[in-house]
């Protein structure tokens, strides 16, 4: 079933959910710079809610169409890692990001997120 | 002997155009260095730089210059800024060059910027650790150059 996000407010930027067997899953289009830091904002923290209300065992992230990221948005990947780091055992789910390995700041950053919250974050490519 | 392309802009920015020229730094050096990975590390370079730059700029003038010289890749960008703005740059980029390692560094920061509710702090350690370059800065009363600058690897596109 298609999880209703924020309206988008971004030119620049559109992201998509859906869940289906436990896992919440989201789709990242195009960049994610100072313009679209609000909705990305809203998006995250909407994100996290739902994968809570629906009892997600596992939230796949899909950055392969996402052009750039610029660390203000990096940061909101950041701040919600450290969130289901505070989570009780019991409520927290892993996060598996989908990278395009062409680009380099997809290996670079993720791998940074990775290392991060190495208990959460698995990478795909 | 061939000169290398060089590239310097003055503009009078809104931070929204930020990714406009970080496109048009990674198409112009994929056309003139050989390592196509090094033109996107100087893409993100360029446009950390730059919104650093933009967002603390205190009149609406920037400059950003790229060029290699002896194989050595700089990115520069000047604005004018505050006082307050010198020294907390001053602070960071003495705080991560005195810091061995980048990426060790560069998880510090993720932790610090984790609860922070003003801004990243990131910029300047991704360039660092993400983009691979080292940080420098010049600072002539108001007006500030940050300094990015790496070996350039596989020479330049004939």
């Amino acid at each position: 079933m298609s999880v209703e996000l924020p309206k988008s407010t971004s030119a620049v930027l559109s992201v998509d959910a859906s869940f289906a067997d436990g896992t919440l899953s989201s789709r990242f289009i195009g960049t994610a710079d100072v313009e679209a830091k609000p909705y990305l904002d809203d998006v995250v923290k909407k994100l996290h809610e739902e994968a809570l209300r629906l009892g997600a065992n596992k939230v796949v992230i899909d950055f392969r169409e996402l052009e750039f990221m610029n660390s203000s948005s990096f940061k909101v990947f950041v701040s919600w890692l450290a969130l289901v780091q505070e989570l009780p055992a019991d409520k927290q789910y892993r996060i598996h990001l989908l990278s395009n390995p062409s680009m380099h700041w997809q290996r670079r950053s993720l791998a940074a997120l990775s290392c991060f919250a190495v208990d959460l974050v698995a990478i795909e490519t | 002997m061939q000169k290398a392309p060089y590239f310097h802009l003055t503009f009078r920015p809104n931070i929204k155009l930020v990714s406009t020229v970080r496109r048009f730094i990674g198409d112009f050096y994929r056309r003139v260095l050989v390592d196509q990975e090094m033109s996107q590390r100087l893409a993100l370079a360029t446009h950390e730089l730059l919104e650093n730059a933009v967002a603390y700029a205190a009149d609406d003038e920037t400059e950003v210059r790229i060029e290699v010289e002896n194989d050595i890749l700089s990115v520069r960008t000047w604005n004018r800024t505050t006082p307050e703005r010198i020294d907390a740059l001053k602070a960071t980029i003495d705080e991560m060059n005195a810091a061995p390692d980048p990426d060790t560094f560069y998880q510090t920061m993720l932790i610090r910027t984790a609860k922070r509710t003003d801004g990243s702090g990131l910029g300047l350690a991704r360039v660092r650790a993400e983009a691979e370059m080292n940080l420098g800065y010049e600072i002539d009363q108001n007006r500030v150059c940050i300094l990015a600058t790496a070996t350039v690897v596989g020479g330049l596109q004939s």
